[in-house]
């Protein structure tokens, strides 16, 4: 492959000068294919077939260079049929092969993608030379040999996906959830398959000039898998991932020119921003968002503290500054002074000279606090045996799952006074709680 | 009502599945009938490596049916046969009298939860609607009544509040009752269910239990494969299974010590057979 990749002589920037009538026609060609792979690749992902993909977009080759053969064209709609067959015959041989004999999937992917690709390699190379076709091209795309013929082909392909995959949307769904019960219900899951794989062909052929074959299978699976990590439903994954693709494709496109480079690799490589971005933003499993979510508890628990605290200074009739509250809860004064604008702003407390006193609404809050705490601890020494000295410190954590309280509380058969003696506010407020 | 195999094959030969004409009618049953089950002589391998052999019983209906036996012993076959996914060797399966083809829609499968790919991008809905979708033909889509059908069937598990959950944000007795509602949704009165009970808790696993019972009060026949012999008091009907029928009927009959021994082989180990005796004698007070 390095050998390979030595002869090659790239000059892009001839034929990528922007809203040029080869770069429209170019970027329109490879927008398509990146909606169309990533709508398809979705079905691949979701049925862990990442591999046959990549095998299928390789098996194609000799379909490829025969149909070039006979038909001396390179346009997409000559090649089409070639593609066609040899990606749909390649797909039945991986699974005669794992039928007939004790080859895994896998292994029969690899023994049947790599035969098909060594043939088309060998069939390539005994075309005479100086033909327009040549590995080059089929490995790494060649954008310039786009023409108005492969727009048109591309114009009907990529729709002709889309639309089928539409119409047959329920019976793909759920061939790939559960083949099983698909089956039981007779439908004919391995027509699902072929399906598939027919369209994941002409998918790959299509985008052979704009990518190469050994990228396009990037087209199919990164656009995918990003979406994936952003949805739970099926038909949001399926938009979601056409958008990655087509964003991929036309921003590889100026990322091409901007560097010099070729267009293929461009598009993956935007397509793998768009999937780590994803992976890092989602908003279940994404790591960022992740993080952040931990970081507003945080401060939901410091803030509840901050009130708590406020309230024990206004209860035992001390005056609470920033640093009696800092001292109280233990968090470094910045932080309290942090949380105490959030109460303010909240409306829980209000400042009166250098203290902070509550609100009504902040009272009311604060003894909820304390409620749930007393509730927790009465809990924690009467129910789950807690020893009296650590009962206090696991209250301080449970206190903040206030919306508990009146379960526990319930539990416990209204207790009036925690096991310090000290009375438990009632749900009503802390007004007759002190009385 | 229990028969013997009938004209085709005799009890002897189906390895002593038992046929006791005591219990022509049994405490807790709903219905009796017709079966709506009929297998005879059913023989399925796999190569040259028979799985099946000769396996012949007849389930009536609004039973609760379960199948134990060893590793290997042909239940999942069993399942798979019944629902018309395995060509058998020979032998016939019919369902209320049709053959599987014309009777698909009243089977239902429930799969093991380890089977399901939980991070499908479906909600609960989603699966249960995945019922309807047999009915549909290829280029269907579900309509008003399909989603109603679908909703119903959640309510009948007492899952309707977790209609837009995603399937990963679920317990696993509540995700079993997701694929329970699904097998409803489909309108069969045969549920196959595959290993229901593994990996879940014992509050689980009588919830699982609670709503079955209320299926098969329902009429529903429910055939369940299943690992823990702990349990087997609570099916109407026992199918101890190793590749034949090893023994058939009324829990407290085809549960027996012999039985168990000849279904296991010597992989019973004694702690087993020692659990087994204890419960064989809760069975038979």
């Amino acid at each position: 492959m390095t050998s390979l990749l030595a002869q090659l002589e790239f000059d892009w920037s001839q034929w990528l000068v922007p809203f040029s009538r080869q770069w429209g026609d170019e970027t329109f060609c490879s927008v398509l294919v990146g909606v169309a792979c990533g709508v398809l690749g979705c079905f691949v992902v979701l049925r862990r077939m990442a591999l046959i993909g990549d095998a299928l977009s390789h098996a194609i080759l000799p379909g490829v260079v025969v149909s070039f053969m006979l038909t001396n064209r390179t346009e997409i709609s000559y090649l089409f049929l070639g593609a066609l067959f040899a990606g749909v015959m390649s797909a039945g041989l991986i699974k005669l092969v794992s039928q007939l004999s004790r080859t895994k999937e896998d292994s029969s992917i690899g023994i049947v993608f790599t035969a098909f690709f060594a043939l088309g390699i060998i069939l390539a190379s005994s075309l005479p030379r100086g033909t327009h076709f040549d590995l080059k091209c089929f490995l790494f795309g060649d954008p310039l040999a786009v023409g108005p013929n492969d727009v048109l082909m591309m114009g009907i392909v990529a729709p002709a996906v889309i639309v089928t995959i539409f119409l047959v949307y329920h019976r793909l769904k759920i061939a790939s959830f559960d083949p099983l019960v698909a089956a039981t219900m007779g439908i004919s899951v391995s027509t699902i398959h072929y399906l598939l794989m027919g369209m994941l062909s002409a998918t790959v052929v299509a985008g052979l000039k704009t990518t190469g074959v050994i990228l396009v299978v990037a087209m199919v699976i990164t656009p995918a898998s990003a979406a994936y990590q952003l949805c739970n439903r099926l038909w949001t994954m399926l938009i979601l991932a056409g958008v990655f693709g087509a964003v991929s494709a036309a921003a590889g496109m100026s990322l091409a020119f901007i560097t010099n480079s070729p267009t293929g690799p461009a598009m993956v490589i935007v397509a793998t921003v768009l999937f780590a971005l994803a992976m890092l933003l989602s908003p279940q499993h994404g790591l960022v968002l992740r993080a952040m979510r931990r970081r507003g508890m945080r401060r939901h628990v410091d803030s509840e503290d901050c009130l708590k605290a406020v309230y024990k200074l206004d209860e035992s009739g001390m005056v609470g500054g920033a640093l009696e509250v800092a001292r109280q809860t233990g968090l470094s004064p910045a932080r309290v002074e942090s949380m105490l604008r959030s109460l303010r702003a909240e409306r829980l407390i209000e400042r009166k000279g250098l203290a902070a006193t509550l609100t009504p609404a902040g009272r009311r809050q604060a003894a909820e606090l304390v409620r749930a705490h007393r509730l927790w601890e009465s809990y924690l020494a009467g129910e789950a045996g807690i020893d009296m000295d650590n009962i206090h410190a696991e209250a301080e954590r449970l206190e903040h799952v206030h919306e508990l309280a009146d379960e526990v509380e319930e539990k416990l058969g209204f207790p009036r006074r925690d096991p310090h003696g000290e009375v438990i506010p009632s749900r009503e407020g802390p007004a007759e709680a002190r009385t | 009502m229990i028969r013997p195999a009938g004209d085709i094959i005799t009890t002897a030969e189906v390895g002593g599945a038992i046929a006791d004409p005591r219990v022509d009618r049994m405490p807790g049953a709903a219905t009796s009938g017709p079966p709506v089950i009929a297998v005879r002589g059913l023989t399925v391998s796999y190569g040259q490596k028979p799985v099946l052999r000769s396996v012949s019983f007849e389930v009536p209906a609004g039973r609760l049916v379960g199948v134990v036996g060893p590793n290997g012993a042909g239940k999942s076959t069993l399942l798979r046969a019944l629902l018309g996914l395995i060509e058998p060797d020979s032998g016939s399966i019919r369902i209320a009298g049709l053959p599987i083809e014309q009777a698909r829609n009243r089977l239902a499968y429930v799969p093991q939860t380890e089977a399901v790919d939980w991070d499908f991008p479906v909600t609960v809905f989603d699966v249960v609607l995945m019922g309807r979708y047999g009915r549909l033909g290829w280029f269907g889509r579900p309509g008003r009544s399909d989603r109603a059908a679908a909703l119903n069937a959640l309510e009948l598990v007492s899952m309707s509040e977790f209609v837009d959950r995603h399937i990963r944000q679920l317990s696993g007795g509540q995700q079993q009752r997701v694929f329970i509602a699904r097998a409803l949704c489909q309108e069969a009165d045969i549920l196959l269910l595959d290993e229901p009970f593994a990996g879940v808790d014992a509050a689980t696993e009588q919830a699982i239990f609670t709503l079955i019972g209320k299926l098969t009060a329902e009429g529903k026949t429910l055939i369940v494969v299943n690992h823990d012999l702990s349990v087997l008091d609570r099916f109407d009907l026992v199918m101890l299974l190793n590749q034949r029928v090893v023994a058939f009927g009324p829990t407290r009959d085809a549960v027996s010590d012999e039985n168990l021994r000849r279904t296991y082989g010597g992989r019973l180990t004694l702690l087993e057979r020692a659990d087994t005796a204890l419960q064989d004698k809760q069975v038979r007070p």
